[in-house]
């Protein structure tokens, strides 16, 4: 169940969909969810950056397939251009992909592996509420992407290295931070990618730290 | 009906005009190029060859050369040869009766002694001929005939040259400068002789301006006459159609003669030339039809009898004549063998029949312009050959473009009908299927059809998947050529990303047993790579990875950098697995480099080359970089390529 926090500030989203039945059910839905959020919606990818320059959201929710501009055809490679150019040049926005087709993000991957914010996947089948525990999510700065864009357990080197500091050496993050000469919000995003990577996701009343621990050394990662 | 007809003959007009335009021009090209004399040289020079090449004629018994040589000019201790020798000559030589005696040597002032004597011969050898100098030479200086001989007694000795120095023409008739008439020395021989066997000399009946033997006319040489290209045809010319052969005619010295060594037949009833054989006289003739010890070069007593001998046997043997065709025919088939250049590449596509077509062609028009040669037809070769052979040159190309045009055109129409079929499915059925999902699931109690809707869903994105896949998955088939530059210019270390999916889902045995892989692909300066390099790392990626699943044993944990390190850029794959040892012969260079490297010290130049090896060590090479593989610890290899980050200006 999506966990609401307390909103210590007007939070602004911006929907990017090109659908209008798509864009009025997700419409619907957040407003009941935030009704004190900001909701913003674009149709094209060019809109969308307009729009993301002007006010910063704390989220974005975008598609893969729209037209990159009014009246153009939509295409699967503006989507995809769109989100590239939201990782680059705003690292840690919180993004939630919503697409009928998410595979494809399957060639964005090592992007999506340096990318800072929330990152959450949710395909436009399932249901509402998966829509918004993945909104939640990646306002939360987690990541979740689903099992056939992550090409099996792959981890960048960095992700290796925090594990085996943590787990064979028993280090807090504050000390692996200084062992890696990265920040400690650094330290946590790699731990939110490693648990994606383990499939550890937040559940009530679980250690995460132990959970991805056990999860580690089951894949032998850690010896 | 009839229109239906006139509509498919337009049609095929059309594709010819349109297929043909490129032959049509180079035909037209070609024409231009012979009109404007640009091909003169060439058809003379293989007129030469052709008349060279043919087999040798048996010796002309009706002409015998006197020859003076360098020897009797020393025994007379004197030049030019007095008088009395000359007269001496005639006066043995008429004892054999000959039909005709052609004197090749001027005798327009007296050469004492025995000038007296010479004139009394030619007053009395009604047979004997001398030679006058009838054009101008440069100096505006022409030789007078001896005073002795009346002028139906006297024949011109004058040569037509070529811009190469070459004889190729025999002048019969000019006027000189004072506008009489004159006759050459070979056709008041071969007057005198046919006239012995009842055969005058006439004008012609084609062309009334031509002289003729009986049937046989002697065709004059136009300025534009077979290769020919603005010739000065002054005068009434023919083509010289020398006599092949090493001795074409018998030749008798002066001392042989004096000294009676001689068959009289060989001189009775014969033509007797005498002339200068020695190269102190300066006496001499070019020829490129002429093939001999000194190739080109004969004696101009030689070239009288060979000019003399043409028109007689011609006559009498009716050994051909040189001719040439029309202008209007040469062009015609010139443009004949340009058209089946052109429909070699109309009918035979591939190119490899077109080349032999063209071959095959090229060699039958050479064997049929040598073959009219032979029968006294001079015809155009070398348009000919260019009008091929460009034809068959251009089709060739044209045909390579035409095949990679198509294949482009139909790679990005199956892109665009990809692309359109994606986005069809994808903004209509898919985008309603999954709203309705949606609205279903919510429900309290879901609707009976739900698990149907679900199935649809299931059925539409295999659909929808399949295809999406044909249009992304395609593009790093990196070896599909020109329809991946575009893919390519994407930046590499996406191309990489790419290349490292696409072989990991190969089948493999030893990327099945990868429990986990650890990759990096960070975004590499790439501003001084050419697309082929980018290509290449692509290939050496891939390689590299090959080589893992094939040979690395048990390898659990594979790892893929692509980043920069300092200023050096770096891709390198390393796996845990362990090296198979050798067993059999089956195995692959690049598993016979492991083995052998696993074994050895890893310094790269004492690393055996195989065939992969090669093609990374090249690939450093030019990006002036270096390769390496060398065990990675505590085991498995190590794979890597470096290079520099930064531009290098050397090199």
């Amino acid at each position: 169940m999506p966990q609401t926090l307390p909103q210590p500030e007007k939070r602004t989203f911006l929907v990017v969909d090109d659908h209008a039945m798509v864009l009025g059910g997700t419409l619907n839905i957040l407003k009941q969810e935030y009704p004190e959020a900001d909701i913003l919606t674009a149709a094209t990818a060019q809109a969308a950056l307009e729009q993301i320059a002007q006010t910063t959201p704390d989220l974005v929710i975008v598609d893969l397939v729209m037209p990159e501009t009014i009246g153009s055809i939509a295409q699967a490679n503006s989507g995809l251009q769109l989100l590239k150019t939201l990782m680059e040049k705003y690292p840690s926005l919180n993004i939630v992909v919503q697409s009928a087709h998410v595979q494809t993000l399957v060639w964005l991957k090592p992007l999506i592996d340096n990318h800072m914010g929330g990152f959450t996947v949710v395909d436009k089948s399932q249901p509402m509420k998966d829509l918004l525990a993945m909104v939640d999510w990646a306002l939360h700065e987690r990541i979740y992407t689903p099992r056939e864009i992550r090409n099996g357990l792959q981890l960048k080197p960095a992700w290796m290295q925090v594990l085996q500091f943590a787990f064979q050496e028993s280090l807090q993050d504050t000390a692996i931070a200084k062992r890696m000469n990265v920040s400690e919000r650094t330290v946590q995003c790699y731990w939110t990618k490693i648990r994606d990577v383990l499939e550890v996701y937040p559940q009530n009343d679980k250690n995460l730290r132990i959970q991805t621990e056990v999860r580690a050394r089951e894949q032998g990662l850690i010896d | 009906m009839k229109r239906d007809r006139w509509q498919s003959v337009k049609a095929v007009v059309t594709t010819w005009g349109r297929g043909a335009l490129p032959g049509v021009m180079v035909i037209v090209a070609v024409m231009i190029a012979r009109l404007t004399g640009a091909l003169q040289f060439l058809e003379l020079v293989t007129f030469d060859r052709f008349l060279r090449l043919r087999p040798a004629e048996p010796m002309d018994e009706r002409i015998v050369i006197v020859s003076i040589t360098e020897g009797d000019i020393q025994r007379a201790r004197t030049y030019p040869i007095p008088d009395r020798e000359i007269a001496d000559l005639l006066k043995r030589l008429q004892t054999y009766q000959p039909t005709a005696i052609g004197l090749d040597i001027v005798r327009d002032i007296p050469v004492e002694p025995g000038n007296a004597e010479l004139t009394s011969v030619f007053r009395s050898s009604k047979n004997t001929i001398g030679v006058e100098i009838a054009l101008p030479d440069r100096s505006g200086f022409t030789v007078a005939p001896g005073p002795a001989l009346p002028s139906e007694q006297v024949g011109f000795a004058d040569a037509v040259l070529d811009a190469d120095g070459y004889q190729r023409r025999s002048l019969l008739g000019a006027h000189n400068p004072q506008q009489e008439y004159r006759f050459s020395l070979a056709i008041r021989l071969a007057e005198r002789y046919l006239a012995a066997r009842g055969i005058e000399l006439g004008n012609g009946i084609r062309d009334p301006e031509a002289k003729r033997f009986g049937s046989i006319e002697l065709t004059r040489v136009q300025s534009n006459s077979g290769g020919y290209v603005g010739a000065d045809a002054g005068g009434n010319q023919i083509l010289l159609n020398v006599r092949s052969g090493t001795m074409p005619f018998r030749v008798l010295s002066l001392s042989q003669i004096k000294s009676g060594q001689v068959n009289p037949s060989w001189i009775r009833g014969k033509i007797v030339l005498i002339g200068m054989m020695s190269f102190s006289a300066k006496d001499q003739a070019s020829s490129g039809a002429i093939a001999g010890i000194n190739p080109g070069r004969i004696y101009g007593v030689e070239m009288q009898a060979h000019a003399t001998s043409q028109i007689i046997s011609a006559v009498l043997d009716g050994r051909s004549l040189l001719r040439v065709w029309a202008d209007a025919w040469e062009y015609l088939w010139i443009v004949a063998w340009g058209l089946l250049g052109i429909s070699l590449g109309r009918f035979l596509r591939s190119p490899w029949k077109i080349l032999f077509g063209i071959l095959v062609a090229s060699v039958s028009s050479i064997g049929i312009c040598y073959g009219l040669i032979l029968l006294g037809w001079w015809v155009p070769i070398v348009p000919v050959l260019l009008v091929l052979v460009l034809n068959g040159a251009g089709l060739m190309a044209a045909l390579f473009y035409r095949h990679e045009q198509e294949l482009r055109l139909r790679l990005e129409e199956r892109q665009f009908a990809i692309e359109q079929t994606f986005n069809a499915i994808h903004s209509g059925p898919l985008q309603t299927l999954v709203g309705i999902l949606r609205t279903a699931q919510e429900q309290a109690t879901p609707p009976p059809f739900l698990p149907e809707l679900q199935r649809l869903n299931q059925e539409l994105r295999a659909v929808y998947g399949s295809v999406q896949r044909e249009a992304i998955a395609d593009e790093p088939h990196l070896r599909m050529g020109s329809a991946i530059e575009l893919a390519l210019q994407a930046p590499l270390h996406e191309l990489l990303y790419k290349v490292y999916c696409n072989t990991l889902e190969q089948e493999l045995p030893y990327l099945k047993t990868l429990k986990f892989k650890i990759v990096q692909f960070d975004p590499l300066n790439t501003s001084h790579l050419r697309l082929e390099h980018k290509r290449a790392l692509c290939r050496f990626l891939e390689e590299a990875l090959c080589n893992v699943g094939k040979h690395a044993i048990e390898a659990t944990r594979l790892t893929v950098i692509c980043t920069q390190e300092g200023d050096r850029q770096v891709i390198r794959v390393a796996d845990n697995g362990r090296g198979k040892p050798s067993q059999s012969e089956t195995l692959s260079l690049a598993q016979m480099d492991r083995d052998r490297e696993t074994t050895e010290e890893p310094n790269p130049k004492l690393q055996p080359s195989g065939l992969g090896t090669q093609l990374a060590k090249n690939l450093a090479k030019q990006l002036g970089g270096a390769f390496r593989r060398y065990p990675n610890q505590p085991k498995g290899m190590v794979c890597e390529l470096t290079w520099s980050a930064k531009r290098r200006w050397f090199r």
